[in-house]
């Protein structure tokens, strides 16, 4: 990068906003999927909207590609950077601007993290629905820009039901307010636009969220399941029935083992196959209600035994095993691929039973741990990068495993994206039209197509994309 | 599978251990140095995989490597979170003790580790020689020239606690019982600088563990368990100090260890990290370690508990707010035990710090090494006690406790810090018998 335009963008962002020593900046090579790494040119972390615009009026002046980056805890390589290209980052954008009890709204910079703003809440009896097993790490900003769900996003939708309003900065560094106070806005729903954009329409800078009351009752559950193919069974029943958990999530058995390993330890059964983890919300009679009727079902399929929080510390703690479960695989080997695809939900136990197939033959490790209420599946791989032939295992059972939902009538993403991921099997889901008129809404807002470059569309098949921008970053190890 | 071999790098990182880490980032924002910076290089993955990519030959451990690694607390916040279960502390120790070995030193650093850790901390009478010159400098008002003399870096001499006077700064000489019931006997550890910055805290660990039906003694020569060398990059200065430890305390096999520093603790309770390669030691710093009690661990069981409970009369500190110090809670896993013992106080009115599992910069000797960060960070501590009400700061960590009292004297605060058996101590009723 040359040196006057470092000098440059230090002086908007001020020293500490600035990052161009080597050894620092390998610590951005990658986001959570390990698989592709590329280390950026130099890192950006403006403090406000205006920083983030004069920075970006800079890069745009230069025609330097750019990543937008919150935590850094994306799965599909979103925030992974590009070659020669600069990674925008929100860490230094965390302040609540407004929080409004009575109207129940709250806004705030990109770069706060989902578990403070519930908590920054809390005592008005308020939450942030969306939650994302990566909330004590993970910012609005990339909750917006991937539309991220989380276990509650059964009962309450993804993250796109919450969002009210956005001020964003374009690639030319000009900023938009999206600002929506009313329900039903005039014009276009730019907001709904831009929720899951996956930092390729632009940089959030402050994001008004819609919070939620806190349900007068929540009763947790841990039911212990037999085996896997009935407990997939049960949640297809579950909701046949129209009895509606404002959760459900599955375990199996490796889960359970790997989080019981470690310092969220719930008191899941280790010696179970499956738990079923259900969250029933509402007035007390309802709840029970509920209850009362779920426990027929989950006992038609070999349940073993059911488990009720005794209070919010207990519920507490059977939550933190859930979230950490991905975590937790560090203990089985030092990477982990994690696949997102979505299911109808009657399908459910024919694509667990498929994913564990694919990578029995395979010889690969798999653990499950998914939202199942949505028909949202992870199979979890572990592997070790270094061992190139297991890297490319593990990538062939992916791949088997999308198009498997695709054929099944399901989709490539539940909730992390398709980044880098999943851009090559786009052409499987998508026909050239379709990918071809994405191509042009993101063209509307970035013509020079310099916000996360490489990204999303599979390489071939979008040839406006100028050569020296599409290479795909990574040496992939 | 290929597996790296200890070779290249590797004398620098326990490689193996950086594998752990599977990047999931869940780490992140609990980080100080990274709420503090916004910078993933200085957070608990980015040091992870640093630390790993030099083990694996794809970076020299450079500038940004060792800034990187000298701007981590060791607060160890990130091990209370990571699901993945990362040894960050022994990752970190191996990598600063392979940085000691191959780099330059600044001034202040090589004088603290040559004078400070060499001479000062393994024997009494280093301390006592320091202490007093540092009394003398302080009458002097030489601390106040030399540290604005040292600008930000001498921050910190300038707000060490007043060393009391020499009747207060004598170890305690605790004897063995006359021979009796081996179960209510205890060590209580004095420590190295304790005796003489913290004296009072020893005597009122004394009283109110006697007051527990415990008989103390304490150990005339030993000083130092050698954490400071440990988190410094100085391992073989703390094997040394982790031996002569162990062998101080050896003879009383059965004998519970009690210390009131959370620092100490947590180091001698990890002492046979320090010996995987040496089986003899090993085996000796396992039986060691499983004696090793923190203060408020120790009294928070049931057998004395209860008999304290009767000694303990209404609390004479006002309103109490329990900070827990990182190498308690993060440390140790000990987080119930100080809370119990506060609410067994009659009438005591306990609140609750929002963040009290924050570091408070004091981190060994990090407030000496870079004092604007420790600042910041205390600054975000003083706001918490500030909303929360409490009159009385509680600690149980002698680091913790300067720190917040060099931070209420600059603020002009009428509010106290106490240690945890100063507080207990103060609340107990005469002796009836
Ligand atoms: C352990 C673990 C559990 C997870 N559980 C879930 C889960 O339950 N549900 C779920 O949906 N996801 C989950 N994820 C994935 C991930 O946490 C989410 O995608 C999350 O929203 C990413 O947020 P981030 O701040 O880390 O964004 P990053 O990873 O930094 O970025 C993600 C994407 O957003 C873009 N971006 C970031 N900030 C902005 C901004 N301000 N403006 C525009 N674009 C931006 C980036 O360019 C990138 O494309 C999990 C991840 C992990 C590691
Ligand atoms: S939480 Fe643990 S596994 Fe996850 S990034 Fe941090 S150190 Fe690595
Ligand atoms: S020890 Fe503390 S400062 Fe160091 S990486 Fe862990 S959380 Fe951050």
């Amino acid at each position: 990068m040359q040196e006057q335009i470092v000098t440059q963008l230090r002086a908007i962002v001020g020293p500490e906003g600035i990052l161009t020593d080597s050894t620092a900046l390998l610590a951005y090579e990658s986001d959570g999927l390990t698989l592709k790494r590329q280390r950026p040119e130099l890192v950006l972390l403006p403090r406000d909207t205006n920083e983030t615009a004069q920075c970006m009026r800079v890069l745009h002046e230069h025609g330097i590609p750019l990543v937008p980056r919150g935590a850094g805890t994306g799965l599909s390589g979103g925030a992974t950077p590009v070659p020669n290209g600069v990674l925008v980052g929100t860490a230094r954008m965390r302040d609540v601007l407004e929080l409004n009890a009575e109207d129940r709204f709250a806004r705030v910079q990109a770069g706060v993290v989902n578990v403070d703003l519930t908590r920054c809440c809390d005592g008005d009896g308020l939450f942030y629905a969306p939650d994302p097993s990566s909330q004590m790490a993970c910012t609005i900003g990339g909750n917006v820009a991937e539309n991220s769900g989380g276990p509650h996003c059964f009962k309450y939708g993804s993250t796109t039901r919450h969002i009210l309003g956005l001020v964003i900065v374009t690639a030319t560094g000009e900023v938009l307010h999206l600002d929506e106070a009313d329900v039903d806005p005039a014009g276009f729903d730019l907001v709904g636009l831009f929720v899951g954009s996956e930092g390729m329409f632009g940089i959030a800078t402050e994001i008004t969220v819609q919070l939620t009351p806190i349900p007068p009752v929540t009763e947790t559950l841990l039911a212990i399941f037999k085996a896997l193919d009935p407990c997939c069974d049960a949640v297809s029943d579950l909701i046949a029935a129209r009895l509606e958990p404002s959760a459900i999530e599955i375990l199996d058995k490796l889960a359970i083992q790997a989080v019981e390993a470690s310092v969220f330890a719930a008191g899941y059964p280790q010696e179970a196959e499956a738990v079923l983890l259900l969250e029933v919300e509402g007035r007390e009679s309802a709840v029970e209600d509920t209850v009362e009727r779920m426990l027929p079902i989950l006992e038609a399929h070999g349940l073993l035994e059911v488990r009720r929080a005794r209070d919010a510390g207990e519920r507490r703690k059977l939550w933190a095993g859930r979230k950490g479960a991905f975590g937790a695989m560090g203990r089985i080997a030092p990477d982990l691929y994690v696949a997102d695809v979505v299911v109808p939900r009657t399908r459910l136990r024919e694509i667990v039973r498929y994913a564990t197939d694919v990578c029995s033959e395979r010889n690969l490790k798999i653990s499950n741990v998914f939202h199942a209420g949505d028909g949202n599946i992870h199979p979890n791989i572990s592997y070790d990068r270094r061992d190139e032939e297991e890297v490319a295992r593990v990538l062939e059972a992916g791949d088997l495993i999308m198009e498997t939902c695709i054929k099944y009538g399901g989709s490539l993403s539940g909730e992390h994206g398709v980044g880098l991921e999943k851009q090559a099997m786009m052409s499987r889901l998508f026909t050239p039209d379709d990918l071809s008129v994405m191509e042009r809404v993101r063209r509307c807002l970035d013509p020079d197509g310099r916000l996360n470059p490489g990204k999303m569309f599979p390489v071939r098949s979008c040839k406006e994309v100028r050569p020296q921008l599409a290479g795909s970053p990574g040496e992939s190890t | 599978m290929s597996t790296f071999s200890k070779e290249a790098g590797a004398a620098l990182i326990e490689h193996a251990l950086s594998l752990d880490c599977i990047h999931c980032g869940l780490c992140l924002h609990t980080c100080p140095t990274y709420q503090l910076t916004g910078n993933e290089s200085a957070s608990p993955r980015g040091r992870i995989h640093l630390m790993r990519a030099e083990a694996e030959g794809r970076i020299e451990p450079d500038h940004g490597f060792e800034e990187a690694m000298d701007s981590c607390l060791l607060c160890l916040r990130c091990e209370s979170v990571c699901p993945a279960g990362v040894s960050f502390e022994s990752m970190m120790e191996d990598c600063r003790d392979g940085l000691d070995s191959v780099r330059p030193k600044g001034w202040l650093v090589r004088v603290v580790r040559r004078i400070g850790f060499g001479h000062i901390l393994p024997s009494r009478r280093g301390i006592r020689l320091a202490l007093g010159a540092l009394k003398l400098a302080q009458v002097l008002g030489l601390t106040r020239v030399a540290s604005t003399l040292l600008g930000a870096r001498g921050r910190a001499l300038g707000s060490l606690p007043p060393v009391p006077p020499r009747a207060e700064r004598q170890p305690l000489n605790l004897a063995a019982p006359t021979p009796g019931s081996e179960s209510s006997q205890a060590w209580l550890m004095e420590g190295c600088v304790m005796p003489e910055l913290f004296g009072r805290v020893n005597r009122a660990s004394a009283t109110v563990l006697a007051a527990a039906g415990v008989h103390c003694r304490t150990h005339a020569e030993h000083t130092c368990c050698g954490a400071l060398h440990a988190h410094n990059g100085d391992l073989t200065g703390a094997r040394e100090l982790a031996r002569s430890t162990i062998i101080a305390f050896e003879s009383s096999a059965r004998i519970p260890v009690v210390i009131n520093s959370a620092g100490c603790g947590s180091h001698m309770k990890e002492y046979p990290r320090l010996f995987s390669d040496d089986p003899e030691w090993l085996e000796r710093a396992r039986a060691f370690s499983s004696r090793v009690v923190d203060f408020t661990e120790f009294l928070a069981a049931p057998e004395r508990l209860n008999p304290l409970k009767s000694r303990l009369g209404p609390s004479q500190s006002g309103t109490l707010a329990f900070d827990d110090p990182c190498h308690l809670c993060h440390g140790q896993g000990v987080r119930s035990a100080p809370r119990t013992l506060l609410a067994s106080i009659p009438g005591a009115e306990v609140v609750e710090l929002e963040d009290p599992e924050a570091c408070c910069g004091s981190a060994g000797i990090h407030s000496m090494l870079r004092p604007e960060d420790s600042s910041a960070l205390l600054a975000e501590k003083l706001e918490d006690l500030e909303r929360s009400g409490a009159q009385t700061l509680v600690t149980a960590n002698p680091g913790c406790h300067m720190q917040w009292a060099g931070g209420l004297t600059q603020a002009n605060s009428p509010k106290q810090v106490q240690h945890i058996a100063e507080v207990l101590a103060q609340a107990l009723k005469p002796n009836a018998s």
